[in-house]
């Protein structure tokens, strides 16, 4: 049977929506991006020349790059597993069901109704050196977003709060996936709890927790909204993100080749987080 | 009796949890309802003088049209998690029930754009959207959010789980692909769809620097933005702020707290992960 | 969820479309950006109502005011726009501070003060203060006229030191801390550095802290101003009485913080939050060492236009905005130094200065101080300040003497400037 036209062509019909928009809002600002990052761009976003690795090793050179890597780095490496080890924790919790499941449940997964930019203004209420209540109830005089030794660790406090609700859910989940048999022979062959978890229920989640891990590190490295609202990079670039660096060098110094080279280096780490955790998958995580 | 005692600690230690994880929200219900002076107070507390004190919200809906807001911040995530989802749709369907050329490259090239986030790309996709005459409109404010690889993906496991006999019958009796997937397919993979829905929405109601870029009339942002504009980083307005945030927080607690029970269970039948 | 899409395509729709209904009506409509909140914020969006009220609703114009967040985000936003050049975008008046000055001037759209002279020789802009108008002043070129006018000054807790202020940078080393307070805690910042360096003879960058052409390079090495303040900043903080973190509001009105170098705008808010607990002094910037010259540059804001069409409506508000009245109602709500010598002239203002002294202080400062020391004027605006920050505050940190720190803000500022400067030609 010969196909038609209109049969030969419906696959790609069927493709199109998804085609245009990954051609005009991925790849071609991608390319864009790349062809700025080796350029010199005007204030008005003008190609005037090639540069070769100029912009670079500026880019290199520059104090508040290496800020923004470090910063970044950190938060990456903190949040992701202080997030993933307290939902984990929180989830082991609420695994059975009892009484208290439905209020339980909602509490740890309320975060996740709470925007970014409603939060953050409440953690600057809260974690205000002055009239915050933070400081007080502990009777610290920690500075928060003020000091710049404090000022990451406030950002990274606010980031695996806002991580908690919707990890906490998969989490929750997947644990509650895990067969009851299982656990109850494990237990009838004397298993503890701890033998429990880590030889049965551990290694059945580690899809789900391949999971949260990629998508978090990948939110991590992207933060910009906290301190765009927080701190604007400061005190002292002590919380300026590689994200934010690429917001401020273009819109602020309108510099947009620098911005695109930030771009670049911020998408090769997502990349080799990527590929890692794919790597990963691959050796040891457990499938049903 | 000693696991009845180990239960009822687990018991007041997941709820003291809960209270801690909760405590910044109500932390900030409290403080809306202070008065500057209280709040300049020494030392801080957490509970007001009393709630009679009403003028922060009072001045939060006199300033700001946080209604319009609502509405803004409502349509761009509807749009964008509906548009995402019917390209994702298609695109899955193709991938799975069609052989043409080029088929295992188009579908690395959809995939390759979940390692490209959005957020790198808002100085060129802001020139883009900008040059199509797009700033300060629903479709630019959604319009860089609709490619969804994460979805198709998802959507095509899923496809493929289904019997094909159920299609070749269909087709035969005439049912065509699209009424095949919109009519057959579609209800099929609800579960699936609502977790999906629910994922890109409550990503696309978050969303706070695209939002921030493309809209500089009052009456086009969004919710998150609109709240930030109360206050700077040095403001202390801090009563004002955390009524506004408030404010700003009652629809998305209101859709949380009735629809839970449903998004969890359609996260656990969604098979999200594994 | 089929019919829900349905409903928000047709909702869109409608909203569009009345939003095209509404843009015909016959009023001339201006867009003001604005970067004034808080208190500040309120007493403007009122003025522009008292506009549209009165001038406005005679001359057939609608002014919206549009809060765009502080300066800098308001001139990222200009910025955005004019990068990809979607002129139809900019406003028709726009609050600007001086990190807007370049964007602005080489941005092909500007209507300057000069223009509408050309256009309209009989606007009277005279009543306006002389150094206040000097400071929107780029490259012989009047960009805007002065709208929310101030300079940094001293305030001090009075209760604690006492009835004089500190005049020096050795005067406030002099005072002990009481426990649990902190004398004196900032970070420079340009417009701080500008004043140290003005007051030590020299610019920040070349042509005149880029007032009168665009600066390519720092112009306090040679001279070794930039060392010589690194070094009693230094010595200050070794005092102990500096601390390495910018000071807030907060912890001065809670009696933490003792001295606060700030925008003279602050007056209102800070009686009204310190209340009765301290008695607050407010004196003139203090001085690097006993040698150095007396003032601080203007800071603060002006109002410019846009090349939109409605240049006539935008400087009717404009006009409004400065004038006498509004600049003295405008002082007496916030502590603005008023942009309007008129102003000066005012019941309001004369009775807020006999009543409290402290509203004066900005505006003798501002008199007092020589023409020649102008704020800061660089395209890189924002990163140039971060990087004064991060150099100094890194200097304190890692005790690097001040010949290194000054070597390494020649690298980081200078490099600011030259990348600019070659892909701005």
């Amino acid at each position: 049977m010969k196909k038609t036209m209109a049969q030969r062509l419906k696959p790609y019909l069927f493709l199109m929506p998804m085609l245009v928009f990954a051609a005009g809002f991925v790849y071609y600002p991608f390319f864009k991006t790349f062809l700025y990052s080796f350029s010199r761009v005007n204030a008005r976003g003008d190609i005037l020349g090639f540069v070769g690795l100029q912009n670079f090793t500026y880019l290199f050179s520059r104090r508040e790059f290496s800020a923004a890597l470090g910063n970044t780095l950190r938060l990456a490496v903190i949040n992701v597993p202080v997030t993933v080890a307290l939902t984990m924790f929180l989830a082991l919790l609420c695994t059975r069901k009892r009484g208290i499941s439905a209020a339980a449940e909602t509490m740890f997964a309320l975060p996740m109704a709470i925007a970014m930019s409603a939060v953050a203004l409440i953690f600057k209420v809260l974690l205000n050196p002055t009239v915050g209540y933070v400081n007080h109830l502990f009777g610290l005089t920690v500075g928060w977003y003020r000091d710049k030794n404090t000022a990451l660790s406030g950002i990274i406090l606010l980031t695996v709060w806002m991580g908690i609700g919707f990890n906490f859910l998969l989490f929750l989940s997947a644990f509650r996936g895990v067969p009851d048999q299982l656990i109850e022979s494990a237990r009838l062959d004397g298993a503890g709890g701890a033998a429990v978890f880590f030889f049965i229920r551990f290694p059945l989640i580690t899809p789900t927790l391949l999971y949260v891990v990629c998508t978090n590190m990948v939110q991590a490295l992207m933060t910009s909204g906290p301190v765009m609202i927080l701190t604007q990079g400061g005190p002292s670039r002590s919380t300026t993100t590689l994200i934010y660096m690429m917001y401020t060098s273009g819109y602020g110094s309108s510099n947009y080749s620098l911005a695109a080279c930030v771009v670049l280096v911020t998408f090769a780490l997502t990349l080799v987080c990527t590929l890692l955790a794919f790597a990963a998958e691959r050796k040891k995580v457990h499938y049903q | 009796m000693k696991r009845r005692m180990v239960r009822l600690l687990t018991d007041a230690l997941t709820l003291a949890l809960g209270f801690v994880v909760v405590f910044p929200i109500l932390y900030g219900l409290m403080g809306a309802f202070k008065s500057p002076a209280e709040f300049a107070a020494q030392p801080p507390t957490v509970l007001p003088r009393s709630f009679s004190y009403t003028d922060n919200f009072a001045f939060v809906l006199r300033t700001v049209p946080l209604l319009r807001y609502f509405f803004n911040s409502l349509t761009v995530a509807v749009l964008i998690s509906t548009v995402r989802l019917l390209a994702a749709l298609l695109a899955a369907y193709a991938f799975v029930y069609f052989e043409f050329p080029g088929r295992g490259l188009l579908f690395m090239l959809v995939l390759a754009t979940m390692m490209l986030p959005g957020d790198t790309m808002t100085v060129t996709n802001y020139q883009t959207v900008s040059r199509l005459g797009l700033l300060n409109t629903y479709l630019g404010m959604s319009i860089t959010s609709f490619v969804g690889a994460s979805q198709m993906f998802m959507l095509r496991q899923n496809f493929k789980t289904m019997p094909t006999a159920i299609r070749e019958a269909a087709i035969l009796d005439g049912c065509g692909d699209l009424r095949y997937l919109f009519f057959i397919l579609t209800p099929l993979s609800r579960p699936v769809l609502v977790t999906l829905f629910v994922q890109s929405f409550i990503g696309a109601w978050n969303t706070y620097l695209w939002p921030l870029m493309v809209t500089s009339h009052d009456e086009m942002r969004t919710v998150q933005v609109g709240i930030t504009m109360l206050t700077s980083v040095e403001g202390t307005n801090y009563e004002t702020v955390l009524a506004g945030v408030m404010l700003s927080l009652i629809p998305a607690l209101f859709v949380f707290l009735f629809l839970r029970r449903g998004i969890s269970k359609a996260m656990t039948a969604g098979s999200l992960v594994g | 969820m089929k019919k829900l899409s349905a409903l928000f395509v047709i909702l869109t729709l409608v909203f569009s479309l009345s939003a095209g209904v509404l843009a015909e009506t016959p009023v001339t409509r201006i867009v003001f950006w604005h970067s004034m909140n808080e208190e500040a914020g309120v007493l403007l969006e009122k003025y522009v109502k008292d506009f549209n009220d009165t001038v406005g609703a005679q001359l057939g114009i609608e002014a919206e005011a549009v809060y765009q967040g502080s300066y800098a985000q308001a001139t990222q936003k200009l910025n955005a726009i004019l990068q990809a050049g979607n002129f139809a975008e900019l406003p028709d008046v726009m609050q600007m501070d001086a990190t807007g000055k370049v964007a602005y001037f080489t941005s092909g759209k500007a209507y300057t003060v000069d223009d509408l002279l050309r256009d309209k020789p009989d606007t009277d802009v005279s009543g306006l203060l002389g150094a206040a108008m000097g400071n929107w002043n780029y490259t012989g070129v009047q960009l805007g006229v002065p709208f929310a006018t101030s300079t940094t000054v001293t305030y001090y807790n009075k209760t604690v030191l006492g009835e004089a202020a500190p005049e020096t940078f050795a005067d406030i080393s002099a005072v002990t801390a009481p426990e649990g307070t902190v004398v004196y805690a900032t970070v420079p910042n340009t417009t701080t550095l500008a004043n140290w360096l003005g007051q030590l003879g020299s610019y920040v960058v070349n042509n005149k802290n880029g007032s009168e052409g665009s600066a390519d390079e720092l112009a306090c090495i040679e001279n070794g101003a930039l060392e010589t303040f690194l070094t009693e900043w230094k010595a200050l903080y070794q005092s102990g009485a500096l601390q390495n973190y910018a000071g807030s509001t907060d912890e001065f009105v809670a009696g933490k913080l003792l001295i606060m170098t700030s925008s003279s705008s602050k007056v209102t808010s800070l009686l009204a939050s310190i209340g009765g607990s301290f008695e607050l002094g407010v004196s003139v910037y203090p001085k690097v060492n006993a040698d150095a010259a007396f003032g601080a540059t203007v800071s603060g804001s002006c109002l410019v236009m846009f090349d939109t069409g409605k240049q006539e409506a935008a400087w009717a508000l404009e006009n409004y905005l400065t004038s006498a009245d509004v600049q003295a109602d405008f002082a007496v709500g916030t502590g603005y130094i008023p942009s309007n010598s008129g102003a000066l002239e005012t019941e309001a203002w004369k009775q807020l200065v006999a009543a409290q002294p402290a509203y004066n202080v900005g505006l003798e400062q501002l008199m007092a101080t020589p023409a020649d020391m102008r704020s800061v004027t660089v395209g890189p605006s924002a990163d140039f300040y971060y990087a004064i920050q991060d150099c100094v505050s890194e200097m304190l940190d890692s005790d690097l003497t001040p010949e290194e720190t000054v070597e390494m803000m020649e690298d980081e500022l200078g490099g600011l400037l030259t990348q600019y400067a070659m892909a701005n030609p």
